[in-house]
């Protein structure tokens, strides 16, 4: 039995379904994001978990207790918000010691908590400011350490690294992966930030229009994705996603990539998946991540299915630790990720290497995985 | 050169023309100050004139031998109607109506506000649409019918007094006064609340209730802290209609020691036996003035900002 456990949730506001129905389950120790486009019903899932909204159908279980019936503070929960909500009239203790102010607990036991947290975030030194008078990562820390004093069963993160700048969403990002391994706490994190999921989860839920796309580990998410619509959520660049036809001879399947103005791209696929029999000469997308596509002598050595390519060169851009090549294939701008290195000229051809084994295929109309 | 030249030659025209829109705007504005001022200072020299200077001199001239004489008879002499106690009874009258009333009505404006913004039920643009409404209602056309009300519960306490021996406020003029300026001030007090905790954010709200605060324990701890601005600009719009108010004084609580102060200032200065004491009418209505004006000076500033604040956000 998981620890948190989601069930068959529906939300309804009128005859408007937000959430159509939602299976999730996390281990205890785990980490959940859920990520998806705004709008997809991410942070109304969190809400309800929280209890600030009610759900119309299903069951949200914590422990293996259910809770979707219980006010927000008898649910054992903390929650971080994207504005971090600290209250504005109390000093960052106070902010820190409210909840345990209304459940009553004895004063001096509050300062022993106040102490304890602010020795984990390091705040120490700003528990008599006001929350005006802090920058917006130190708002972040208040905000945690309000959560963290609680020592609930769950963590609730409401995009909380959206308000800061780029740097700062990277630290703090390692900080609350960080607070994760020492702590162990049970997390349930929303963002529409793709590499904070794959960076921060155990469990990835990439959401859509109020529905669960896929449900897995970040590895599967990103290795094996579900459908078109998670392939191309996740990863930054994203997955190519590229029109091609399926060509079968005696020996087995291959993948034609059409090519302005020049002869076609026949890449042989003795490992295709069993379900790309059935498309043989039909059209198909061929996905193919940028790090799949990489100059040959960047390609994995021990690759067992590298197929090379002469490919024209449209588009450099140097990266620092990467080299982006844009080519064209089928149609569609199609992102190579080479060595930093890579001597490579805009308006030129140069052979690409494909990893066949890392590629994936969908169906052009169902959108779904042909596996 | 030409080009040279003519940029030159823009700036300082245009430096003149700013000076004199200045001039014009400053001057204006100095004007209308002076305009608006002078009833004040006429007052408040003549408060402090004796009879002789105010009948034979000017009338805006500083007094040559300025004397309190007028502000004491005021206080404590002064006839209104055929009791002559001075204003000081009026004063404290108008004081236990208009502190308890603006409390209430402020109070209950917040907890009005922050149910229509943050606890929203069915129907709640409905209740606001018709508590706006009520600050459009023009005060004449009640004066009847909370007199009827009034007067039964006038009786009502009559018959407490009769069975407890304690009428519990019911039939007081004051309770009476504090009960009707409470209800018609409602409609504004709730407004402002209202579109000031419009944008207040709601992730607060939230937070509180995870952290288990209870409906009036987010009111009361994270609502009312944050809500200076608007409690002040409350509080003096309802001081000033409140303190100011005659038409509902002069209905419900018009005669005896229960006026209060704009009542009795009335009947001061319409009392007619002998010369009319301009030095002494004018301290009076010194002293009636004098509340309202003080609220302004101590809180003023907050009260644009706050006004501000519920206008452009709200």
């Amino acid at each position: 039995m998981a620890f948190l456990e989601i069930d068959g949730l529906k939300k309804r506001f009128g005859s408007v379904e937000i959430l159509k129905g939602i299976n999730v389950e996390l281990e205890k120790g785990g980490f959940l994001v859920l990520v998806g486009p705004s709008g997809c019903g991410k942070s109304t899932l969190l809400n309800t978990i929280a209890g600030l909204e009610q759900i119309t159908e299903g069951e949200i279980r914590v422990d293996g207790r259910a809770i979707n019936d219980l006010h927000p503070s008898k649910r054992d929960i903390a929650m971080v918000f994207q504005s971090y909500a600290l209250y504005p009239n109390m000093t960052v203790a106070g902010n820190i010691a409210f909840g345990m102010e209304m459940r009553g607990v004895p004063a001096a036991e509050r300062q022993a908590a106040i102490d304890k947290v602010a020795k984990i975030l390091q705040i120490g030194h700003l528990l008599n400011r006001k929350p005006s008078q802090l920058s917006g990562g130190q708002r972040q820390r208040v905000a945690m350490g309000r959560a963290l004093v609680r020592d609930p069963k769950l963590f609730l993160f409401d995009e909380p690294l959206s308000n800061l700048d780029a740097k700062l969403r990277v630290d703090m990002r390692i900080e609350i992966k960080r607070l994760h391994a020492t702590t162990g706490t049970t997390i349930v994190y929303v963002t529409h930030d793709q590499i904070e999921a794959m960076t921060l989860a155990t469990k990835i839920a990439v959401m859509r229009d109020g529905e669960v796309q896929q449900f897995g580990t970040p590895a599967e998410i990103y290795n094996n994705p579900i459908n078109i619509f998670v392939a191309d959520f996740m990863g930054s660049p994203a997955m190519n996603l590229i029109p091609a036809k399926i060509d079968g001879n005696g020996a087995g399947l291959s993948v034609v990539l059409d090519r302005e103005s020049r002869q076609p791209i026949v890449l042989p696929m003795p490992g295709a998946p069993a379900g790309l029999a059935a498309f043989k000469d039909k059209q198909v997308i061929f996905g193919v991540r940028p790090e799949a596509l990489t100059d040959p002598e960047g390609a994995e050595r021990n690759g067992s299915e590298i197929a090379t390519a002469d490919c024209h060169i449209e588009v450099v851009e140097p990266a620092g630790s990467d080299t982006f090549a844009v080519t064209n294939l089928g149609g569609k701008g199609v992102v190579a990720r080479l060595r930093a290195d890579a001597r490579i000229q805009p308006g030129t051809s140069t052979p690409l290497a494909f990893n066949l084994s890392k590629a994936v295929f969908f169906d052009p109309a169902t959108e779904k995985r042909i596996l | 050169m030409s080009a040279v030249t003519s940029p030159a030659r823009q700036a300082s025209s245009g430096m003149s023309a700013r000076t004199i829109n200045r001039i014009v705007i400053y001057g204006l504005l100095a004007l209308f100050a002076i305009f608006y001022l002078m009833p004040l200072f006429v007052m408040l020299v003549t408060s402090f004139k004796t009879m002789d200077e105010i009948q034979n001199g000017n009338m805006l001239a500083l007094p040559h031998a300025p004397t309190f004489a007028p502000w004491i008879k005021a206080w404590s002499e002064v006839c209104s109607g055929l009791t002559c106690v001075g204003m000081k009874g009026y004063f404290w009258n108008s004081i236990k109506m208009v502190v308890p009333a603006v409390l209430i009505s402020t109070l209950l404006g917040a907890l009005n506000g922050y149910v229509l913004t943050k606890w929203r039920f069915r129907g709640h643009t409905l209740v606001f649409a018709m508590m706006l409404f009520a600050c459009f209602i023009p005060f004449q056309s009640v004066l009847l019918p909370m007199a009827t009300i009034l007067g039964s519960l006038g009786r009502f306490g009559v018959t407490l007094q009769n069975a407890t021996g304690f009428n519990f406020g019911f039939g007081n003029s004051t309770v009476n006064l504090v009960f009707v300026h409470v209800v018609y001030g409602l409609g504004f007090t709730t407004l402002f609340f209202r579109n000031y905790y419009e944008a207040f954010p709601t992730e607060l709200i939230k937070a509180a209730q995870v952290d288990g605060a209870s409906f009036f324990q987010i009111f009361r701890r994270i609502m009312l802290p944050n809500s200076l601005p608007i409690i002040v600009v409350t509080v003096i719009y309802q001081f000033t209609n409140i303190w100011n108010d005659f038409l509902f004084a002069s209905a419900y609580a018009g005669s005896g020691d229960v006026m209060p102060m704009t009542v009795a200032l009335n009947n001061v200065v319409n009392t007619s036996t002998g010369v009319v004491e301009y030095n002494v009418n004018m301290a009076a209505a010194m002293i009636a003035a004098l509340p309202t004006l003080i609220v302004y000076v101590v809180a003023g500033r907050y009260f644009v900002r706050g006004l501000m604040a519920g206008a452009v956000k709200g």
